[in-house]
This record gives structure tokens, sequence and C-alpha cells, in this order.
């Protein structure tokens, strides 16, 4: 699965991550943390200047983890007809 | 304040909010930092994709047809999990993509330059034949005041 190494990381590094960068974007590349940014923008054009097409995560550094909430979308009822 | 207006009508079908749901014009490109790459590489630029959005104030993000990302080239840079009372253990990838609104004539819209939004299997035509390809959430829609007029078809934005 793409970014399944750069998650791992994410998780192992997320307390120390809290305390120093709370609220900005990790960029994460393999095994290496390269640095956090204050919006998801800046830290993906950091990503393609370093890294070019190559998977890199570029993840929220907040407490909460980031959830898609879609209830009609996941009952499958954005296009039903009653 | 600028206001859009959104007028759901169709010569054959008369008023179609009610069918089609609140739905806009939208294009999906790649972002621009991969824009950039692809000009210094000496690659073709992708084509951005056209089709319609359609307004979706449950959705908590953005998500868009995650084929499109596939024909594109471009990689998701984020795994999370989705929210329902009726799936657990589900993931999907965020990717990030250039989001522009052609029926929205904005002059600032940095907000929309690289946005991320999650990738979903939800394409579908409506039945006067416009093509879904997104789900714009709450995301964007914080940016905007809304006025969905069911009565007249029609929906206004307000940015």
């Amino acid at each position: 699965m793409p970014l399944e190494k750069e998650l791992v990381l994410f998780e192992t590094k997320k307390a120390e991550l809290l305390q120093t960068h709370e609220g900005k974007f990790a960029l994460i590349h393999g095994d290496e943390f390269i640095g956090a940014f204050d919006t998801a923008e800046n830290a993906y054009d950091e990503g393609v200047k370093k890294f070019g097409k190559e998977p890199f995560l570029v993840k929220r550094i907040s407490p909460d983890p980031e959830v898609y909430r879609n209830q009609a979308f996941m009952l499958g009822l954005m296009n039903a007809r009653i | 304040m600028p206001v859009f207006d959104f007028f759901h009508w169709d010569k054959d079908k008369g008023y179609t909010l009610a069918e089609t749901g609140a739905i806009l014009q939208v294009t999906v490109g790649i972002p621009p930092a991969l824009e950039q790459l692809c000009l210094r590489d000496g690659i073709a630029i992708p084509a951005p994709i056209t089709g319609y959005a359609l307004i979706d104030t449950g959705a908590s993000a953005s998500a868009v047809h995650e084929q499109i990302f596939t024909d594109f080239g471009v990689q998701p840079i984020d795994h999370i999990p989705m929210s329902t009372p009726h799936t657990k253990d589900k993931f999907s990838f965020v990717y990030p993509a250039k989001i522009q609104f052609p029926g929205l004539n904005l002059s600032n819209d940095a907000f929309l330059s690289t946005m991320r939004v999650v990738g979903c299997e939800l394409k579908w035509t409506t039945f006067d034949n416009k093509e879904i390809i997104m789900l714009m959430g709450r995301d964007i829609l914080k940016w905007f005041l809304m006025v969905y007029n069911g009565v007249q078809s029609d929906v206004t934005l307000a940015y």
C-alpha cells in the first residue's frame, strides 16, 4: 500500500510532533521526517520540489485524527430515487 | 460580497433541483507544483477534467472520483479513516488537487489553489446527463453563504 512506511513513522513520532508542531502539517518521505509546515500546500510544494512524483505523506499534526464523515455517501443515498 | 446564482432547470424536465441536488460545474486538475514539475521536465500537463460537483452539506470534506487521480498519475498524500455508523475500518486516500469552479468567478481563490480532497468511487450521471465527479463538502462551503431555494429550483452562493 502507498504511504505505509510514512504512516508508521508518523504514528511513531506523533507524540513528539504534537509537542513541537501541533496544528502544522508533517512532510514525511520513506522513513525520513522532512519537516513541519504551516499549510498542507507548503508541505506538498516542498515534497514535489524534493521528491518529484514519488509518494510522500502530508499529514496534519493533531491529537484528533482527521476523519472523512459523509453519512449519505456511505449509505449509498447520493443518487437514490424513492 | 459576490453572489452566484445556479438555476436548476432543463428544457425537457423543467425544475431539476430536487432530482439532481445542488450542482455546479467544477474543473479538477493537477496541483500547480506538479504542473511546474511537468513544465521543467518537458512532460505534457494532463488536461483538467470538467464535470459537476454536488454540494453535500453532510460531508466533512470534499471528495473527487478517485480514478481521475490515477489517470493523472498523481500520488496520494494521506490515508484517513471514513466514519459512518454502518462502516468500520474503512480508509480512503487523500489527494492534492487544483479545484476550480468556472461558475464562481472569484477574484481571490487562493484557498482553492491546492486542496486536499478524498478519493472515492462516486462518479455518476444525473438524469439530465450531467456527470458528477465531486462532492463539495463543508471544507469549501465554510467560505460561502448558501441559499437553497427548493420552490424556485435555485441555489445561491455568496462568497
